[in-house]
């Protein structure tokens, strides 16, 4: 142990020493670039960190957000999907963009699982949204109407997404089906629904719901372009692949 | 004959189908969305299997690559093959196994067709060799022990549905525990089922009665043991009883060592005993309830991170686990997580949770971990901490929205009142926080009437009187003696004519006929839960998880004092880092 201690005292002075051998100017020039790439590093990394591109699609469970996240990323909804009980996360290039020539960028995509108990895990990703997808299931909208406004209401009123102003694309999927609803029928039904949630919420105003924000103008009717956060209605269907919709939302908000 | 084999990942893409890649029909309705909606996302995966329709399921998970393999077959048919069949068909794909790969049909049907037919075989030659065994004839006193074992392989779908192991091993100690209540005289309810086993017949389908009799012999002869734990077992004795009833809303109790003082809520006036003379007029502005304030949430005290030092040494050598937990290879098996997982569940049983909830807790957390590799620099206990955490707080957060206040606004659009029914065992404070609600209600500008329902207690009534004289609300009553059921419907009837929003029904605690209560025919379950006296209990607040758990019904309102403003939500964080402090 001793000896080991003495090893490593004469290395020391031997360093020592060499160091003091060298002129002055080459231990200053060493010592400032090491100084600015350490700089440089920090910077890069505060720029990167501070523009998210993450797109995050949420909506009920049995919406088709799954189906979708694959139609994004190979084309096809593969063999099916079952309710989800993780998220699925992936950087890649959007399917449809892959034959272009020239420089893509990936995209960040998180597909959310709907299911109430699973909540928490959309407010663990939503601070590092760049824009949010909301699929709402246009053929089976009726039954899951109140639901599907709590779940809206939920994330248009939550701090980060007014304060970084992210853009929402509410998405009504399964719109090859018959007895889909249209866009905009859908737009009106969940307006008047967050409507009526704003009028029972600010009634429990300052209740636990710590982050929770004023939506809308107090007095007049709920409408979309109240929102401080640009909203907008698309139609689709996920599982035919017609998600152009998604794609331009997504090319419009990621920064490249 | 299996119907269907779905392999497919947690977050929702379906691998392979056995249906697909052979041909067969697909499944009617969609039981693997109910098991995940209902089982596994419910901490219920420590269960031996699910049944839904005529369909009975099975699932194992492959945590380290996060799959999961459910397997599908009809309930009549009794398949013993099919955990043995899981599990290999788990360590096949798990080679084959690829993130980037979405299609494993060519790969993988050929092996699965082998993997079936084996297994198939494996399950016919035990079944053989076992009724070899028992044709033979054997010793009286023996008899008594192979008996039960014979017929209870003979019942496989029971053995299999209440089993919890996979093994032969599991077997065995499941028939020992069978032949154990066969020696011990105490339990009568097994008559019925010792008669089976002594006539030694191979009955050819045994009754899930009687399946059923000896599982709750074994929730039985669990509880009786408990009862040398005191606080634990009634609660554990209640929840038994909690399934099989069909109630509205219904509130949890608790038995406390301490009870806690009536002296805020005497409103009684020596004065006078009608008490309607004495304009106690309490200004119905007590302040704020508790349910509209802020909850503070301290979030820095969640890196608390307590050194858990009471772990028993590992089997390994401590510097090989050392390394190999630096190195972050180590897989969890099931002898690593057990000494953590009992840690925890006893830690959770101090905290009062029932014994059988903390249990299952343990079994779902233990599926959820087994096979999974521990990252480098992470111990065990830590894993399993945060596994048990995120389980908590999936049961605890509710499953629908709990927004009282915009049903009532939905029932006033339609014209009728909201109806909320106060159910619950004697002494729990039903009363008491009834007007806790009825205060909070009338803060946000709705207006309540009292029905007085409990004609069984004497004094029920007037103090549903004095506490609606004290916060001036109609009440409608019609004294004692009455039947409940037709008070109530009357009540609701005044209501609506008065136009009132909300009825608040207070009921006895003897289980009065509450089936009548409902002007629907159709049976209710619990909608909601009103936890009491939690002001009472310091950090024991494991009976909110053990209620939430059983009943699947979220937490609505939590009582935490005497007067009129203690009605809090649940929070749902606090109560998690609690548990498991």
């Amino acid at each position: 142990m001793d000896e080991w201690i003495r090893q490593a005292e004469s290395w020391v002075g031997q360093a020592e020493g060499w160091i003091r051998q060298q002129p002055p100017e080459q231990i200053y020039v060493a010592a400032a670039v090491v100084a600015i790439t350490i700089l440089l590093l920090i910077t890069v990394s505060c720029l990167k960190s501070s523009k998210p591109n993450t797109i995050v699609l949420s909506g009920l469970s049995g919406g088709g957000k799954t189906t979708l996240f694959y139609q994004l990323r190979d084309g096809s909804a593969h063999q099916g999907t079952v309710t989800s009980m993780e998220e699925n996360n992936d950087t890649f290039v959007l399917h449809s963009e892959q034959e272009k020539k020239g420089k893509v960028k990936p995209v960040h995509i998180v597909d959310v699982p709907g299911h109430a108990r699973l909540k928490p895990k959309l407010d663990e990703v939503l601070p590092k949204a760049a824009g949010v997808v909301f699929v709402v299931d246009a053929q089976d909208f009726l039954s899951s109407m109140q639901a599907a406004a709590e779940y809206l209401y939920d994330i248009l009123t939550k701090a980060t997404v007014v304060k970084k102003k992210v853009p929402v694309l509410i998405f009504c999927n399964k719109t090859d089906k018959v007895t889909a609803h249209s866009k905009e029928f859908i737009k009106k039904q969940l307006e008047k629904e967050i409507n009526k949630l704003r009028e029972s919420r600010t009634a429990i105003s300052s209740a636990d719901i710590s982050d929770e924000v004023q939506l809308g103008v107090p007095g007049e009717s709920f409408n979309f372009s109240q929102c401080l956060n640009r909203v907008t209605v698309a139609e689709g269907a996920g599982s035919t692949g017609n998600v152009s919709a998604v794609e331009e939302f997504i090319r419009e908000h990621v920064k490249a | 004959m299996l119907e269907e084999l779905l392999i497919f990942t947690r977050g929702g893409l379906i691998l392979w189908s056995s249906c697909r890649a052979l041909g067969a029909a697909a499944l009617k309705g969609s039981p693997i969305d109910a098991l995940i909606r209902s089982c596994l996302l419910e901490e219920r995966s420590g269960d031996a299997s699910f049944s839904q329709d005529n369909y009975a399921l099975k699932w194992t998970f492959h945590n380290d690559l996060g799959l999961v393999f459910v397997a599908v077959y009809q309930k009549i048919l009794h398949l013993l093959y099919v955990d043995d069949l899981l599990a290999a068909v788990r360590r096949e794909f798990a080679q084959i196994y690829d993130p980037k790969r979405t299609a494993y049909d060519q790969d993988f049907t050929d092996i699965f067709r082998q993997l079936h037919l084996e297994a198939e075989a494996r399950a016919e030659e035990m079944k053989k060799s076992k009724q070899a065994l028992s044709s033979r004839p054997l010793p009286p006193a023996a008899s008594h022990k192979t008996d039960p074992k014979a017929s209870g392989d003979s019942r496989p779908n029971a053995a299999k549905k209440k089993k919890k192991g996979k093994d032969d091993s599991d077997d065995a100690d499941y028939t020992a525990k069978e032949a154990l209540p066969n020696g011990n005289g105490t339990f009568k309810a097994q008559d019925r089922v010792l008669v089976l086993p002594k006539q030694g017949k191979e009955n050819g389908g045994p009754n899930d009665n009687g399946a059923f009799d000896v599982s709750k012999l074994q929730r039985l002869r669990k509880n009786d043991r408990k009862n040398n734990t005191g606080a634990a077992d009634n609660g554990a004795k209640k929840l038994t009883t909690k399934p099989s009833e069909t109630k509205k809303k219904g509130k949890q109790d608790r038995v406390w060592d301490d009870k806690p003082s009536n002296k805020k809520l005497d409103f009684t006036d020596p004065a006078d005993e009608r008490g309607d003379e004495v304009t106690d007029h309490m200004a119905v502005n007590q302040g704020e309830s508790m349910m509209d304030k802020d909850d503070n949430l301290s979030s820095d005290s969640e890196e608390d991170e307590q050194e858990v030092e009471d772990g028993p040494p590992k089997k390994k050598g401590w510097f090989s686990s050392m390394f190999q937990s630096i190195a972050g290879n180590n897989v969890l098996d099931k002898s690593d997580l057990q000494p953590a997982l009992k840690a925890l569940k006893d830690r959770l049983m101090t905290k009062n949770v029932a014994e059988e909830i903390a249990e299952k807790l343990c079994e779902s957390v233990a599926a959820s971990l087994e096979g999974k590799k521990l990252g480098s620099f992470t111990r065990i206990s830590s894993t399993v901490q945060t596994a048990m955490e995120e389980a908590l707080l999936r049961i605890l957060t509710p499953r629908r929205s709990i927004d009282i206040l915009r049903d009532v606004n939905a029932a006033k659009e339609r014209g009728r009142p909201y109806v909320i029914v106060f159910v619950g065992v004697n002494g729990v404070g039903k009363s008491t926080n009834l007007a806790k609600v009825a205060y909070w209600l009338l803060q946000h500008n709705l207006s309540v009437t009292l029905a007085a329902c409990d004609t069984f207690r004497s004094g029920a009534v007037e103090q549903l009187r004095t506490h609606a004289r004290r916060l001036q609300i109609p009440i409608f009553e019609k004294g004692y003696e009455k039947d409940p059921a037709v008070v109530a419907r009357e009540a609701i009837q005044e209501a609506s004519r008065n136009k009132s929003d909300v009825v608040l029904v207070d009921t006895a605690g003897r289980m009065q006929k509450l089936a009548d209560l409902s002007a629907v025919p159709t049976a209710r379950l619990i909608d909601g839960i009103l936890l009491t006296k939690f002001d009472t209990i310091d950090d024991k607040v494991g009976a909110a998880l053990s209620m939430v758990y059983i009943s699947g019904a979220p937490v609505m309102f939590v009582g935490c004092g005497q007067s009129y403003t203690d009605l809090k939500k649940l929070n749902v964080k606090s109560i998690v880092k609690t548990l498991l402090k």
